[in-house]
């Protein structure tokens, strides 16, 4: 009502205008001369001219939108004030050449950019309705048309009038018309994937992945289009202000798009690779219904167990790791946590021994069946359950009968072992060698010496690996001797029973102060002696492996620890543990 | 047909066949499943009770995945809604927005909500504001300092909803 009063009241003075300037000049040519000449009638001139153009605003979003919905015109509103703010903020950066023909321009900028944002608002609606009409298509394709060929235009008149006149403000619209162009393909690639999304009858499960990349990709043009504009801008103008805002909400969006999609990526990487499909019968025993979209779940390979044991559609959880990358119900984080949980589609690493600890968070099932399968094992994992340890020792202990009064089982837990090398996970197949090293050629020898920097390396470890198994194997034999051994032992054990336990506490001592007994001290110099790793592992392979078999602890033979402190290569059977046992003995004897 | 639009059926369906107690919700015409009315009663035994408070639920195209908005349509005078109406709730935003700079992301919106649960979080909200979030610090003063104050308030808030005379 009041914009009908409004248009039929600058129709009125523009008419009455003109008519008076016909009425006093008589003739056209005079006539327009007069009123070009005065200020009031081009007022009124100006005033007719905006209120057409907002009739023909209405006029074509009659056409191409009918009524508009609230929250379009909401949207519309709200944006348009940035816009205008915006403009005048440009028009004080073109002040110099500030002319009719220049607000006009601006105007019309303005008048075209509100078409491009009802378009996007009005393509995004198609997702949300339920029937789309004929009409809705046949509006927003020849809308989007419209405007595409508009922009191109606007796009080439900018080119030539900067490329034959030189820069000015042409410069401006070209680059906001290119811009709008990048918004024109982006409503159109939007309503294009929509558009198939409603042919289908089914939900379209790459649709969003689609949607991502295409703001990835729109957002990723509009950066690069403001970065250039702001660039030229600076060296031919000044720093065009009015371009600030949109270039930060085009970055700020780029930044996300691109976060979104390496998030989402990893993240469906990881439900693809590693969670396993959940089978009929886990979707048996719990409700089948996805949570995300309310509908059933069937068991063929469409819905995806995550580690935390909630079970969701492959297609839901995917969109949904667009946005978030947590499982929905729990909110674990998926890119956190997978690698430590043990799920039967990662695949299952064979490994050498068992006891090898396979991650920091231990299950403490394992350190028990490492404790039980080898206590000593278990004193140099440094296990965090010093009482699971203790307790698997002492059980160990009472199922020999005969080693729990032996000293020799209490050894291990106070010889200061040096820190375990973990292993890393099997070593790599090693190469076989051939059958006939005869018939190798020079040639070939040589290559597979190799002198690079890698060969060497790889020799190296190789020689590692090989190294930490034998210690293991080593430990194990260690084990086995004390078990064997302990029979031994228990004749002078039984002799000297309580002896020994006050031996036992004082042989603690030191470890802490060497000096505190002078009879101690060959203890002392055993442990220093042998506190490089590299050193104990040298002297008990040699020890080990001189010889043939399964040694003999003889446990009176003092001189023989003795001298195996100063000469590595002694064939002295014992180990260290039971060395310092043999310094017990003596010192009992 | 997207997967929004089926998932708000959905719920619709359920709202209809399982009405929970104490609120009533559907959309406002059957052309547009994405904007939903809703009225909750005042909690029992606290100063809403009694009320019957309409509001509107806006629903974003990526539904489930992005929280609706929720907006009183009626007067409302609380710690956690906004003169306007808006609702202010963590469970109403989704993780990474903290409009207020307090909220754990264990209580966001997650796909897992739904309408009713989230029409029954503003019923507990009701009956228990949340002192920390100020949407309405007006409200948000009255209610610690001058509690009685807030009763008489609410009082009329709900007399007014029920369309009976202002004593």
């Amino acid at each position: 009502m009041r914009s009908t009063l409004i248009t039929l009241g600058s129709v009125l003075l523009t008419a009455s205008v003109i008519g008076n300037a016909y009425y006093q000049k008589k003739q056209f040519y005079p006539s327009v001369v007069y009123i070009t000449k005065s200020n009031s009638s081009m007022a009124v001139i100006y005033l007719q001219a905006f209120v057409l153009v907002l009739l023909m605003g209405k006029l074509m979003r009659k056409v191409f939108f009918g009524q508009l919905r609230a929250a379009e015109m909401e949207h519309l509103i709200e944006r348009s004030w940035y816009a205008v703010t915006e403009t005048c903020l440009a028009f004080t950066v073109f002040r110099d050449d500030l002319s009719p023909k220049f607000v006009a321009l601006f105007t019309l900028l303005l008048f075209l950019k509100c078409f491009h944002w009802l378009a996007e608002d009005r393509v995004d609606y198609m997702e949300r309705s339920p029937n789309i009409s004929l009409l809705f298509h046949v509006r927003v394709f020849s809308l989007l048309t419209l405007l595409g060929s508009l922009d191109i235009l606007f796009v080439n008149l900018a080119y030539h009038t900067t490329l034959t006149k030189g820069a000015s403000v042409q410069l401006v619209f070209g680059f906001e018309y290119a811009i709008l162009l990048t918004i024109v393909i982006n409503i159109f690639l939007k309503y294009a994937l929509h558009f198939f999304d409603l042919q289908r009858d089914n939900p379209w499960e790459n649709k969003a992945v689609y949607l991502l990349y295409t703001e990835l990709l729109m957002g990723f043009m509009k950066v690069v289009l403001y970065l250039t504009f702001i660039t030229i801008m600076m060296k031919i103008h000044t720093f065009p202000l009015f371009a600030i805002r949109p270039m930060y909400l085009s970055m700020r969006a780029f930044k996300k798009a691109l976060n979104d999609v390496i998030m989402s990526r990893r993240a469906i990487r990881n439900m693809n690779t590693l969670y396993p499909n959940a089978t009929p019968e886990e979707l048996a025993s719990v409700d089948n219904v996805c949570i995300i979209c309310r509908e059933e779940m069937t068991g063929n390979g469409s819905a995806k167990k995550l580690p935390c044991n909630h079970i969701f559609h492959i297609s839901c959880l995917r969109s949904w790791f667009q946005r978030q990358q947590t499982c929905p119900t729990c909110r674990m984080d998926v890119l956190r946590a997978p690698a430590a949980t043990p799920t039967p589609a990662a695949t299952p690493q064979p490994q050498p021994q068992p006891q090898q600890p396979q991650n920091q968070q231990m299950p403490q099932a394992q350190v028990l069946f490492a404790a039980q399968f080898n206590p000593m094992m278990a004193n140099f994992l440094n296990f965090p359950s010093q009482n699971a340890t203790t307790s698997q020792t002492a059980s160990f202990s009472q199922n020999q009968p005969s080693a729990s009064t032996s000293p020799s089982n209490f050894s291990p837990p106070l010889f200061t072992f040096p820190p375990f090398m973990p292993f890393i996970g099997p070593p790599p197949p090693m190469p076989t060698p051939p059958s006939n090293l005869n018939q190798l050629s020079l040639e070939e020898l040589r290559r597979m010496e190799g002198s690079e920097r890698e060969a060497v390396e790889a020799r190296i470890r190789c020689l590692q690996n090989i190294k930490t198994l034998l210690d293991a194997a080593v430990m194990q034999l260690q084990q086995y001797n004390t078990v064997v051994n302990s029979g031994n032992l228990i004749s002078a054990s039984s002799r000297n029973n309580t002896a020994e336990q006050q031996e036992q506490q004082r042989r603690s001592a030191p470890q802490t102060d060497p000096t505190s007994s002078s009879s101690l001290s060959d203890t002392t110099i055993n442990t220093n002696a042998s506190s490089s790793p590299s050193d104990i592992i040298r002297q008990r392979r040699l020890q080990r492996f001189s010889q043939t078999q399964v040694p003999v602890i003889d446990a009176k033979s003092n001189t023989v620890v003795e001298s195996a402190s100063q000469n590595d290569l002694n064939s002295d059977s014992r180990t260290n543990e039971s060395k310092s046992e043999g310094e017990n003995s003596k010192k009992t004897n | 047909m997207s997967s929004a639009l089926r998932r708000l059926m959905a719920e619709y369906k359920q709202l209809t066949l399982n009405p929970p107690e104490g609120l009533i919700a559907g959309p406002v015409d059957e052309e547009n499943f994405f904007e939903w009315e809703a009225l909750i009663t005042g909690p029992e035994e606290t100063c809403f009770e009694g009320g019957v408070f309409p509001a509107r639920l806006t629903f974003p195209p990526d539904y489930p995945l992005s929280p609706p908005k929720m907006q009183f349509t009626c007067e409302m005078f609380h710690p956690n809604v906004y003169p306007d109406g808006r609702v202010c709730i963590s469970i109403l935003h989704a993780p990474g927005d903290d409009p207020m700079g307090y909220e754990s992301s264990a209580e966001r919106w997650s796909p897992v909500q739904s309408v009713e649960k989230v029409l029954l979080s503003v019923i507990s909200m009701l009956a228990e504001p949340n002192e920390e979030s100020g949407a309405n610090v007006d409200a948000a003063k009255m209610w610690r300092e001058d509690r009685k104050q807030f009763y008489a308030i609410a009082d009329r808030l709900v007399r007014k909803s029920l369309n009976l005379p202002l004593n």
